[in-house]
């Protein structure tokens, strides 16, 4: 991109000022400075988020979804970084317009030089049609949508089509990696593939029925046709609504995936991993990053804070499982139920808050399958802001009188991870599910020091 | 004898936008913890009018957009007519977030067009406008519909009947002259954030905005509905076990200390 002089000069101000921010918050140790120093930057230059990220050498990936972003964000970083290429990448997932840009600044010069072979950032779903224009992506990955925290946001429905209206828009070669067992996202490529400005549409998904779900869980979204509104037929399903569908009045059906499930391991645990590394995998191969290079990233992968992430605590093995809504949740019971069934674990610690970064509606916890977690036994001790309300659910999904289940209140998060890390024998894994804020709380007490 | 409930839940895939299936679950779960046959019945876009006679309890939860809108044809005509019929014969029913704009005369949408309800309830529900904020929060209000209140008084022992919930709302919903308020704001915005009041209450049917949901933190709602219900299908006094609520009631305590409310 040709950026004329005054530009220049206007950008090197605002770098200047926005650098200066940083190195006075780091140096009285006020924060982590992941979204100020944008703040300051966009102020000073409007345009400063396309000025840096154009200067990006093969582009910018946008990673995009409700539930995924980090660690599919994460992985791909490793891919490339092991390929060789310099990568910037907003790795604290601050993924809101001035978290972007200062992570852009991070990797800038004094005078407003970024290099840089590709940035990778995580998106906001709601941020993504303001930051398309900007950001101009080489690729826009939509892992998926599920419902998430209604209080903050609106309904599934307006995201897709912001998305896609955002996309199409764009001049650029963007090719679109989207998640093809997802019937509004698939929707979304078949839509971007035609039209004035076709995209190239590259989709991912599972060719695996074995992993097909029992019947389709209650906290479901899309199951109506994206075209035409009628109920949707699903041979299976994988996760939520994703899955093997068809519509059966108009002619919308499942595009042909550009990769087959069965040849690619996943990292870390769960189906929706697994979603996660297929995503990773088809953007790579686009890209032209060779086999032995991906598959090392991946058996070599380590989790993101919080994302499956393992820390050894007094001896004892804990696994912390982020959940955010009840896709989330569904999930991460599915893959503690896996673990629990095959003798690896058997004492689970679930906390609840109603923080912001949390969602302040905690009723989502209603829409989760939570019989089949405690109709499975074991124990459950229970903490957070919301610690009754959890328990509260839990009691109310005790539907089988054969299986106990034992559910043990805390109030104390400090007492409950004693608690439960006691009950834990010693050869087994502690598996904890906290909201975001209470992810952040147990690390600190399990690490000894704050990240965020 | 086996006592049976059946209880009739509207739209379980088209309105369950928060958590509203806590509502059917804990009405489920307390009727089974006594005893009692309990079976959910969809009353959906599948359903036959007629099937509503059946039905002993009702429950509807909120719909997104695009979702109230298929219910809302579907409704049309017959099946609302079986849904007031149902209600007007007595049936209590529980009807959470988006439902209670169903059952009053119309709703104007923030975007688009006006979209007309059943009717049953005397009130009317209106968008201020996409800008406006939303009704977001925590609410506790206390239940003063007269015979309502002096039926959950008795229920309780003599205690007040006080709603812990969570209100999450774009529309502001004003009642007639023929209506009924279900209660009075305590704490939070109830059905228009300038009246006081909260939801409504017609025949034996309660319509309220508070999900979280409703009946897991406030269980006398349910034995209440169960009680009511059975005594109207035996014709005979019912007087339910009480159970072990401690759970409740301290996710009650919590809130209530956190939001400053004696």
């Amino acid at each position: 991109m040709q950026i004329n002089l005054l530009d220049r000069v206007r950008l090197g101000i605002a770098v200047f000022a926005a650098k200066t921010i940083t190195a006075t918050i780091r140096t009285f140790k006020l924060g982590a400075a992941s979204v100020l120093p944008g703040t300051i930057g966009k102020r000073l230059h409007p345009q400063i988020l396309a000025m840096l990220s154009q200067q990006i050498k093969y582009g910018v990936i946008i990673v995009a979804g409700t539930n995924g972003k980090t660690t599919t964000s994460l992985l791909l970083r490793d891919i490339l970084e092991k390929d060789g290429w310099k990568v910037v990448h907003n790795e604290a997932g601050a993924n809101l317009v001035n978290g972007l840009i200062t992570t852009l600044l991070e990797k800038t010069s004094l005078t407003g030089k970024l290099k840089a072979d590709y940035g990778i950032l995580e998106v906001d779903e709601n941020v993504i049609p303001l930051v398309i224009p900007q950001l101009k992506p080489k690729y826009v990955i939509a892992l998926n949508l599920f419902r998430d925290q209604l209080d903050r946001y609106g309904e599934v429905d307006t995201i897709t089509y912001r998305w896609g209206k955002a996309i199409a828009e764009l001049d650029c070669d963007t090719i679109l990696v989207t998640n093809g067992d997802d019937p509004a996202l698939a929707h979304l490529g078949q839509q971007l593939a035609k039209g004035d400005k076709p995209k190239q549409v590259k989709y991912f998904g599972l060719s695996e029925p074995e992993l097909y779900l029992d019947e389709i869980p209650h906290a479901v979204d899309s199951i109506y046709c994206p075209s035409c509104g009628t109920a949707l037929e699903y041979k299976g399903v994988y996760l939520s609504h994703q899955g093997d569908f068809d519509c059966p009045k108009c002619d919308f059906t499942k595009s042909k995936l550009s990769i087959d499930s069965r040849e690619w391991p996943q990292v870390l645990i769960g189906v929706y991993n697994k979603y996660n590394t297929l995503a990773a995998v088809t953007t790579m191969e686009s890209i032209g990053i060779s086999k032995p290079v991906i598959l090392n990233a991946i058996s070599n992968f380590q989790a993101a804070f919080g994302r499956s992430e393992e820390i050894f605590y007094n001896g004892k093995k804990v696994r912390i499982l982020l959940t955010k809504n009840p896709a989330s949740m569904n999930e991460t019971i599915r893959a503690v139920s896996q673990v629990n069934k095959a003798g690896g674990s058997s004492v689970s610690l679930m906390i609840l808050n109603d923080r912001t970064p949390d969602g302040t509606d905690v009723s989502w916890i209603w829409d989760v399958d939570t019989e089949k977690f405690v109709n499975a036994g074991g124990t459950i001790v229970v903490s957070g802001d919301r610690v009754y309300d959890m328990a509260l659910r839990l009691e109310y999904s005790k539907t089988n009188p054969d299986i106990g289940c034992d559910i043990i209140v805390k109030e104390d998060l400090k007492d409950a991870i004693d608690t439960a890390l006691a009950l834990t024998a010693i050869d087994e894994i502690l598996h904890v599910i906290p909201t975001y804020s209470a992810m952040l709380d147990v690390r600190e007490i399990l690490t000894g020091k704050k990240i965020l | 004898m086996t006592l049976e409930l059946k209880i009739g839940w509207l739209y379980p895939t088209l309105m369950s936008t928060y958590g509203d299936r806590g509502n059917v679950i804990a009405i489920q779960q307390r009727a089974q913890w006594r005893g009692i046959n309990v079976e959910v019945i969809p009353f959906d876009v599948n359903s036959h009018p007629d099937s509503i006679h059946q039905i002993d309890v009702m429950a509807g939860g909120g719909a997104q957009d695009r979702q109230q809108e298929i219910v809302m044809r579907d409704l049309a005509g017959a099946k609302a007519e079986a849904i007031k019929a149902k209600l007007d014969a007595g049936a209590p029913g529980v009807f959470t977030c988006g439902s209670p704009q169903l059952l009053g005369r119309f709703y104007e949408p923030g975007l688009g067009e006006r979209i007309e309800g059943m009717g049953i309830i005397d009130l009317e529900s209106k968008h201020p406008g996409i800008d406006v904020p939303r009704c977001t929060g925590n609410v506790v209000f206390e239940i003063t519909a007269k015979r309502l209140a002096a039926e959950l008084t008795e229920l309780l022992g003599g205690k007040k009947p006080i709603i812990v919930g969570f209100e999450n709302h774009g529309g502001r919903t004003y009642l007639g002259p023929n209506a009924e308020a279900l209660g009075t704001v305590i704490k939070g915005f109830g059905n228009n954030a300038t009246d006081g009041t909260e939801g409504a209450f017609y025949r034996n049917a309660i319509a309220t905005y508070s999900h979280g949901p409703l009946i897991p933190k406030n269980p006398f709602i349910a034995d209440w509905m169960i009680e009511t219900a059975l005594r109207d299908k035996y014709q005979t006094e019912i007087k339910l076990a009480p159970l072990d609520d401690s759970l409740a009631d301290r996710a009650r305590a919590a809130m209530l200390k956190r939001l400053d409310v004696n």
